[in-house]
């Protein structure tokens, strides 16, 4: 059981991962982003539930909190940043923003 | 047995790449189909490993999961793809359930489907366009990032297979007696995590005046280039007033 969860957690974070790079849209890449805390999650549960010794205490779902509170508050920053990047710029495409590229 | 988890995984990362939104409708039902075979192996294989019985419903929150992680990144439209999104948290909701911890799955119900999600829909339909953009029917470079994802995967999933690993992580904690998983989250998080609850209400403190500070509408005349044009006259206006003082 643990294993399984902790292999669909990696598996979670996988999909997050190639989302993240593939993606174009802004806010779909923020969004990869909340998938990557979702898988996780998983495995934080995974390993709090069931130690590889001692007893249950919830460790890893008190840090999964502590995670979603953090999760809130980079998800309120990164869409207050995409909403003022779309009044400037008018799209939400990420090959819009090359300003900062070397050539 | 590394060859054949290689071989699910190949067959899983080829389905993704020719899922991605990018025109290849052929290739969108085949990578519909090889990534539909692939995720029935991993569950199959789940199902043989965990038997019948309650954990059927693993399987099932298992498979929803996975279902809708691919659709949130292989779906054209922002709006499904947030709402792929609010699916496989509710499905993770139900997998932690099984897994004793109660008040993890309605936080992340509450908090996370009902609010951040919400927000991201919120932004989703404020920064539309009218029409279906380049830049969420085409992906960028499909290939290299499933052949990275593979790579990933393939790492991960096979260092933790291997027969060594699975007997030490075989064990089975006992539940934490007989308090429920309320009683112990809630006095833990008040008792040995109460400076962790004050920090935490800070960054969320911070990151609220953050989003407001960059966010809020009065900007200098200087950026009313395409934006002025796009939301008429009142950034202008403003701009216009502030500068002759």
């Amino acid at each position: 059981m643990l294993l399984a969860t902790v292999v669909l957690g990696g598996v979670l974070f996988t999909l997050g991962a190639v989302g993240f790079v593939t993606r174009r849209n802004l806010i779909i890449i923020f969004l990869c982003t909340e998938m990557m805390f979702q898988g996780i999650i998983l495995n934080l549960v995974a390993f709090g539930r069931y130690p590889l010794g001692g007893r249950v205490l919830f460790d890893g779902e008190v840090f999964a909190l502590f995670l979603i509170a953090v999760a809130a508050a980079e998800a309120a920053l990164a869409l207050a940043l995409v909403v003022l990047l779309y009044r400037y710029r008018g799209s939400l495409d990420a090959n819009a923003y090359t300003q900062l590229k070397d050539e | 047995m590394p060859t054949l988890l290689l071989t699910v995984l190949a067959a899983g990362a080829l389905g993704l790449f020719l899922a991605m939104p990018g025109g290849r409708t052929l290739g969108a039902r085949l990578g519909a189909v090889a990534l539909a075979l692939a995720g029935v192996a991993v569950l199959t294989a789940l199902g043989r490993h965990l038997g019948t019985g309650p954990w059927s419903w693993y399987l099932g929150f298992a498979a929803v999961m996975l279902f809708a992680a691919v659709r949130v990144i292989t779906h054209g439209k922002p709006v499904y793809s947030a709402l792929y999104f609010v699916l496989l948290i509710v499905s993770g909701a139900g997998l932690v359930i099984l897994m004793g911890v109660e008040f993890l799955a309605y936080a992340l119900v509450i908090v996370y489907a009902g609010a951040i999600l919400v927000t991201y829909l919120f932004v989703i339909m404020l920064a539309q366009q009218a029409f279906p953009a380049a830049y969420d029917t085409h992906a960028r470079q499909p290939f290299w990032g499933c052949v990275a994802g593979f790579f990933l995967i393939a790492l991960l999933a096979t260092r933790l297979l291997l027969p060594g690993v699975a007997a030490e992580a075989a064990v089975t904690g006992a539940p934490a007696g007989e308090l429920d998983n309320f009683t112990v989250v809630g006095t833990r998080l008040l008792t040995e995590y109460v400076i962790g609850i004050q920090v935490v209400g800070v960054l969320l403190l911070a990151a609220m005046v953050g989003a407001i500070a960059i966010a809020r509408r009065e900007r200098p005349a200087a950026d009313a280039g395409r934006a002025g044009a796009r939301f008429g006259a009142t950034d202008a206006d403003q701009g216009a007033g502030e500068e002759d003082d």
